[in-house]
This record gives C-alpha cells, sequence and structure tokens, in this order.
C-alpha cells in the first residue's frame, strides 16, 4: 500500500451528483477550503479534490469526484461512476425541477454504480434563500423512498455542510464490506516509477 | 433537453472512439473550445465494452441501421452563396454478425437440482443465468493490450490520465505448438523455469533474444536478410524447431511471411516492455478497453468540453472556392454549430470524402466459456497468437477472466481477432476448433424454447459431462477444452492502411475506427498526428495538474501551462 501514509486507514471514492447550478462544486469548495463564492460559473478544471477526515480515530483520505460538467447534457461516463462508496444527491431547494430531476440521478447511480449497498446522502441546498419551491418533508420522504440519508444545507452560510459529508463517511465506514475488500485487489497503476505488482486500489 | 448548446467552437469532434477521444482531450487540454458529439447513446463507438444486455441492443442497432434511410434535407438557411451543405453519412461498418447459444434458454429446478445435486449451483448456466448476470460482463468489441513501455502507456502517465483507470498485466503468453498449447518462456525468468525447454535451448534462445535486443542498423548481424523473412533468419540460426517457433509467432507476433527486419523490430518492442510491469510485457485495462475513450472524454471534460451524446451532425457546411474547400461548421438538429476544425470518424462521413470503398476488414469473436483454454491454480489473462489461421494469418486470441470484470466468477471470456479473409464465423474457425468445444448442445437457441423436455435431456447429459471433467481435474489436466455457452461473430471495417485525406477539406480530420494490431498504438499516432496539424506549435497533452496542485487564491483559472507555478493548498 505504498501509496497511502502509514495512519490512513483507506481511501474512499466518493460522488456528487445533481442537475447543473444546484451548487454542486459550491458544497465542495465550502467542505474542502471553507470557501464560498457567488458566482462560480462552470466548473471547469476541476476533477477531484482530497481531503483527510478523522472518524473514531482513524484517518480517511477522501477523493470527492465534481462532474466536470457533464451533467449538463447528462454525459457522465460510466467509469466516473466505478467504485465509487458514496453519492452525494444534490438539488436546489429553490427549484422543484431539480428536486423531480434527481429521480434521473438516481436511476443512473443504480445503473453504473459496482459496488453493493453504495451510501447515498440526499442533499437539499440554498436553503438561505427566501424562495423554496421543496419542503423539507418532501426531501425526507423522498429519502426515505431511496433509503437515503439526508440533510439540507447552505454552501453559503456554511449550515449543514459538514454534516453532510460526515455523516456519510461515517455510514461508508461503518460498512467495511464496501472498503475493506480492496485491499488484496491486484491491480496495476501506472506510475513513473516502475511499481512493479503494486496492490493497490487507490484512485488518486 | 431544454438546454441548446452555444454555437461556436475551436474543434468540433465527432465519434467517442480512441482516436477522437485522445484529440477531444488534447485540443481541450490547451484551452481549445471542444465540442464532443456521438451518435449513440454510449460511450466508444467500435471501441466500446459492453454489459451483456448493452450488447444485445447494439446487435440491435446494427441490424436496423441497414435499413435505415439517410434523412436527405436540404435546408439552404444555414449557408450563404459559396457554400454547399453535404449530408454526413453513417456507414455501417459491421456486417456478418452471428449470434449463438450452446445452452438452454433457461433450466427447470427440479431437473438442474437432480442433475447437479453434488455441484454447488453455481456450476450451472443457462441463457436466462447469462441474462440475469448481464451487468457483471464486460464486453468488447475491440479489445486491445497496452505494451508496458508503448506510446498509450507513456501517454497515460506524461498526461496524469493514468488517475482514471486501472490495468492487471497480461500473466502469460501461450502458443499452438505442435498440436497443443504450451506456455512461452519470455522473461529471463521464465526462461529458466520452464521445464519444456532443454538447457541447451535455453541458452540458444537467450542468445537469440540478447542479438536482437541490441540490433542497431548498421549491425552486421542481419545484413544478408534484409530482403528475407524473419522465418528465414531464424531459420540459419540453427535454433530447434520450438524456438524458432517460439521467436517467430509467440515473441515477434509473425507469421513465416513477415520480413526479416519487421520481425526484428517487434522482437525489441516485446523485450523492451518486459519488466516494466509484470511478468509479461503487456497490460490489459480494468473492465475493457472501452475505459480508456471514457479517460480521455473525462479529461477534456474536466477542462472545459463540452459532451452530448444522442446527438451528430447531419450535414456539414462546406466552403468551396477554385483552390480549396473549407469546413465552417455542422449542422445538428437544426442548429447550425460553427467550428475551426472538425474531427470525424471515418463511419460518419460524406461518401464524397472517401476515395475508395474499403475492403480491408476485421474478423471478431466473443466467447463465453466455463472454463480457461489452459487451466491453471490461479486465474490467468492470458495472450495467444495462433499461428495457423486462414492463409496463415495468425489469429490474435485473449483471455480473460472475473478478476478484470469482464464477466462473472467461474466464466471466461475468450476474444478472436484477424484481418478479415471471408465472414468471422469461417475466418475464426482453425483457432475455435482447437482450442473450443463447440458441441451444439441444442443446435439453435430458437429451437430450445421449444424442443420440449426430450431435448433438454440430451442437453444436460452432454453439458453435465464437461461439468463433471471440470470437477475431477484437480490435478493436470489441461487438455480439456472449455465449452463454449454463448458465442458472437462479427466483421467490422479496418481503415488503418487508408489515405483519409484525399477528398476532405482542408480542416476536416477523419480518424479510422479500430485496426487490427493487438495494442492502441495507430490510435495514439493517429491522434498525435492530427493534433500536430491542427496545432502544430502546441503540445500534445501538457501533464494535468493533481487536485492537490491546483492554485485557490485569487486567480483561480487553471490553465496548466506551467506546472511549476501550481502552489499546493495544504
Amino acid at each position: 500500500m505504498s501509496n497511502f501514509s502509514n495512519d490512513v486507514l483507506t481511501t474512499l471514492k466518493i460522488l456528487i451528483i445533481g442537475e447543473s447550478s444546484v451548487g454542486k462544486s459550491s458544497l465542495l469548495m465550502r467542505f474542502i477550503h471553507d470557501r464560498f463564492e457567488d458566482d462560480l460559473g462552470l466548473t471547469i478544471g476541476v476533477d477531484f479534490k482530497t481531503k483527510t477526515v478523522v472518524i473514531d480515530g482513524n484517518s480517511v483520505k477522501l477523493a470527492i469526484w465534481d462532474t466536470a460538467g457533464q451533467e449538463r447534457f447528462r454525459t457522465l461516463t460510466p467509469s466516473y461512476y466505478r467504485d465509487a462508496q458514496g453519492a452525494i444527491l444534490v438539488y436546489d431547494v429553490s427549484s422543484r425541477v431539480s428536486f423531480v430531476k434527481l429521480e434521473l440521478w438516481l436511476n443512473e447511480l443504480e445503473m453504473y454504480s459496482n459496488r453493493k449497498g453504495i451510501i447515498m446522502m440526499i442533499v437539499g441546498n440554498k436553503i438561505d434563500k427566501d424562495k423554496r419551491e421543496v419542503s423539507r418533508e418532501e426531501g425526507i420522504q423522498f429519502a426515505k423512498k431511496y433509503k437515503s440519508l439526508f440533510i439540507e444545507t447552505s454552501a453559503k452560510t456554511k449550515d449543514g455542510v459538514e454534516y453532510a459529508f460526515d455523516e456519510l463517511v461515517q455510514k461508508i465506514i461503518e460498512t467495511p464490506a464496501l472498503w475493506e475488500n480492496t485491499r488484496y485487489r491486484q491491480t496495476q497503476q501506472l506510475t513513473d516509477d516502475n511499481i512493479t505488482d503494486n496492490q493497490s486500489s487507490c484512485l488518486c | 433537453m431544454g438546454e441548446d448548446l452555444c454555437s461556436e467552437y475551436d474543434v468540433i469532434v465527432i465519434g467517442t472512439g480512441m482516436t477522437e477521444s485522445i484529440i477531444a482531450a488534447a485540443a481541450s487540454r490547451i484551452g481549445k473550445r471542444v465540442l464532443h458529439l456521438d451518435r449513440n447513446d454510449y460511450y466508444g463507438g467500435m471501441w466500446a465494452t459492453f454489459s451483456f444486455d448493452a450488447l444485445q441492443r447494439w446487435l440491435k442497432e446494427c441490424h436496423n441501421q441497414d435499413q435505415k434511410n439517410i434523412t436527405n434535407f436540404k435546408n439552404k438557411t444555414y449557408i450563404s452563396q459559396d457554400e454547399i451543405l453535404i449530408s454526413c453519412g453513417s456507414q455501417s461498418s459491421v456486417s456478418n454478425i452471428d449470434e449463438q447459444w450452446f445452452i438452454p434458454k433457461n433450466v427447470p429446478v427440479n431437473a438442474s437440482e437432480n442433475s447437479f445435486s453434488k455441484n454447488e449451483k453455481n456450476d450451472f448456466w443457462d441463457q436466462e443465468k447469462i441474462k440475469n448476470l448481464s451487468r457483471k460482463f464486460n464486453l468488447d468489441l475491440a479489445p486491445k493490450l497496452l505494451f508496458s513501455r508503448g506510446s498509450l502507456v507513456d501517454l497515460l502517465i506524461s498526461s496524469n490520465i493514468a488517475r482514471y483507470a486501472e490495468f492487471r498485466s497480461v500473466s502469460r503468453i501461450l502458443t499452438w505448438y505442435n498440436g497443443q498449447l504450451e506456455t512461452v518462456p519470455c522473461s529471463r525468468a521464465d526462461v529458466f523455469s520452464t521445464k519444456d525447454v532443454s538447457v541447451m535451448e535455453k541458452r540458444l534462445l537467450m542468445k537469440m533474444l540478447q542479438l536482437c535486443a541490441e540490433y542497431k542498423p548498421n549491425g552486421n548481424e542481419f545484413k544478408n536478410f534484409e530482403k528475407k523473412t524473419f522465418a528465414d533468419y531464424l531459420k540459419s540460426k540453427e535454433l530447434t524447431e520450438n524456438i524458432v517457433h517460439y521467436i517467430l509467432y509467440a515473441i515477434a507476433m509473425s507469421s513465416i511471411n513477415t520480413p526479416c527486419m519487421t520481425g526484428v523490430e517487434r522482437t525489441q518492442k516485446f523485450l523492451s516492455s518486459l519488466g516494466r510491469f509484470g511478468n509479461t510485457p503487456f497490460l490489459w485495462p480494468l473492465y475493457g478497453s472501452g475505459e480508456l475513450p471514457q479517460c480521455f472524454c473525462r479529461l477534456c471534460a474536466v477542462f472545459g468540453g463540452v459532451y452530448h451524446l444522442k446527438r451528430t451532425a447531419d450535414s456539414l457546411v462546406v466552403l468551396k472556392t477554385d483552390m480549396k474547400s473549407i469546413c465552417k461548421g455542422i449542422v445538428s438538429n437544426d442548429q447550425f454549430l460553427s467550428t475551426h476544425h472538425l474531427i470525424l470518424n471515418v463511419s460518419e462521413a460524406p461518401s464524397s470524402f472517401l476515395q475508395e470503398t474499403f475492403n480491408e476488414g476485421l474478423s471478431r469473436g466473443i466467447f463465453i466459456t466455463n472454463r480457461s483454454i489452459y487451466s491453471s491454480e490461479k486465474e490467468s489473462l492470458t495472450l495467444l497468437q495462433f499461428p495457423y489461421g486462414i492463409k496463415n494469418k495468425p489469429i490474435t486470441v485473449i483471455e480473460i477472466g472475473s478478476s478484470t470484470h469482464a464477466c462473472p466468477d467461474g466464466l471466461y471470456i475468450i476474444h478472436m481477432t484477424c484481418k478479415q479473409n471471408t465472414n468471422a464465423t469461417e475466418d475464426l474457425k482453425p483457432a475455435v476448433e482447437k482450442l473450443l468445444e463447440i458441441e451444439q448442445i441444442d443446435l439453435d437457441p430458437s429451437h430450445s424454447a421449444s424442443s420440449g423436455i426430450s431435448g433438454f435431456a440430451y442437453d444436460y447429459e452432454i453439458y453435465s459431462g464437461a461439468i463433471d471433467m471440470t470437477n475431477k481435474e484437480n490435478q493436470e489436466v489441461k487438455s480439456v477444452r472449455p465449452q463454449v455457452l454463448w458465442a458472437l461473430y462479427f466483421n467490422c471495417l479496418e481503415t488503418s492502411q487508408c489515405d483519409l485525406s484525399v477528398n476532405v477539406p482542408s480542416n476536416i480530420y477523419l480518424t479510422s475506427g479500430p485496426d487490427a494490431d493487438i495494442d492502441f498504438e495507430f490510435a495514439v499516432k493517429q491522434a498525435k498526428e492530427i493534433f500536430k496539424k491542427m496545432y502544430p506549435n502546441e503540445e500534445f497533452l501538457p501533464r494535468a495538474p493533481d487536485p492537490e496542485e491546483l492554485l485557490l487564491d485569487d486567480e483561480e483559472i487553471i490553465s496548466g501551462d506551467n506546472n511549476s507555478s501550481l502552489t499546493s493548498t495544504e
């Protein structure tokens, strides 16, 4: 496990999906850098971001993958979904359309995620906005139906952001089947240093 | 889909095959505005990897395509006086599709309990079970390997796209010699540990490989063989027959007609890729070859490339002057999209762009089997050049198992590829007959539904026979051939030898589909050449920064031109 420093328990791949401009990148920016900008524009150059968090005394490295704008015309590649242990599904509480469309994203996740029992967190973002089109109760009901975790957040005011990620990671760690067996998969990661028989499933 | 596309681009790319995807990524990486389209609802075109269901849908589409009329609409509103509108083609590039089942549709529950009570349930496969496990299959239209020191591995590492993919190394190379399979010793360690070769032969083999590895253009060793074949050269060296066979067919992947220097070059390429990853010179992408175009598409998107599937160019707008013609843009879903450069997969090209009708093709076979062609303790990833195809053209055989996510546990996928002679079923027959058990269990899949109980009983006997052998085989019963459960044959175009630029406007570049070679070298080469024509002074896929390297303060647009200036956020 040469890619990991000694005390990191595991690396988790987490996806952020949902319609365009529901605040996926803002959530990521808030969680990773504790920053917020009103106008991030379309996401360019962001692939995934990493952060190490401590869960029950264990360090866990998160690789959180952005959609890279490929959600716009629903053209995310199957390989984007591959091997993810968790997914954050975002809608905008001030846009009913973004909430309704979440069902399509759940279907797509179901279709392409290849790990059994991937943990999902449904996030109603932008609760700082006055105009609300989706009530908290509706959100909860929807999450229940899909056996998903649920929280409402505001990337702008910080509300709930930390919690959304922490809960998701906690749940993944409580489900060792999602991440433990990755240890003995003998695959090759291409690197400059010509590692032979690198036993790793690290994605970053 | 409600939202419409922006109407101006630097590069529009049509088709998401390997070559197109590399070019799209390279253009996007240097800041060009890229629009990437594909008429299909999946990535990869003829390079795609499919689940079992998706493959069935693809087959259906191939059948439908033959009857499809290309809509010829002549909407002149997009064009001015000197411009003309050219309808895009949709060349049907797949032919001779032949799908065969060798197992019953489904097995009544009690029957399977009686016949297989001693075995685990998993040992019996019927069509229904295969279909139910559809998503466990990753079936490649164009299975390809990577040379460990080949251009694609170098490109994946230098561009930092390697982080999107994982690989397994090919674990053994087999050959067909004297009517049976043998492992080819290809590394120094292999040569010394093999039992198939005598001590003297080991020395000869090592010496020969050394000679080829050290070859320099002005050396004397090959002087008299420049116009002869590699086989002639090897025979002149007083090697034993099996050593000649190993080098000629398995290591140089050649035939008796291969010119000497080509054989030497191939041997060198093979040897130079040894020892980087694993035991053999080759890598196989986890989840199949179709992953790799997607990796390049992802990079393209990360740098702002716009993706739209199920959308293509209906026609091209071309400005014709006396001297030359230039493409101004495309018409897609009634929208005019302008571009400086257009990349077009050859299957999408208007027929007037094509110099000749293509007569080269590939013969492909995909087989789902119940065991390996050459059983071993651990699951292997196998490459075999079967030397004795039609007209002595070799047939490339790749065998992969569940550890690469090609199929569910307990099954194997065997891919066969060779140049087309007549049709895939005939062309691959020599290898199929030697390597696989293709006894028709119930002759035709459509019969099995109506064939009644007696038909089933007959199936069981043969089929359970095969399974019994599997179970008894704890020692070395390597000669038992795998039973084919399902087979698919088809032919597709091979345009790597064609000049695709003859009748084409100067800013349109046609790309080929998968070629006959075992690796991705041709696609990488073609992509580089086209990129250099478009942007002669720009770097081809410079390294993309790692997420930790992205600068966040103030100006956060990441150009990536100068990696050293990107600072860590930690």
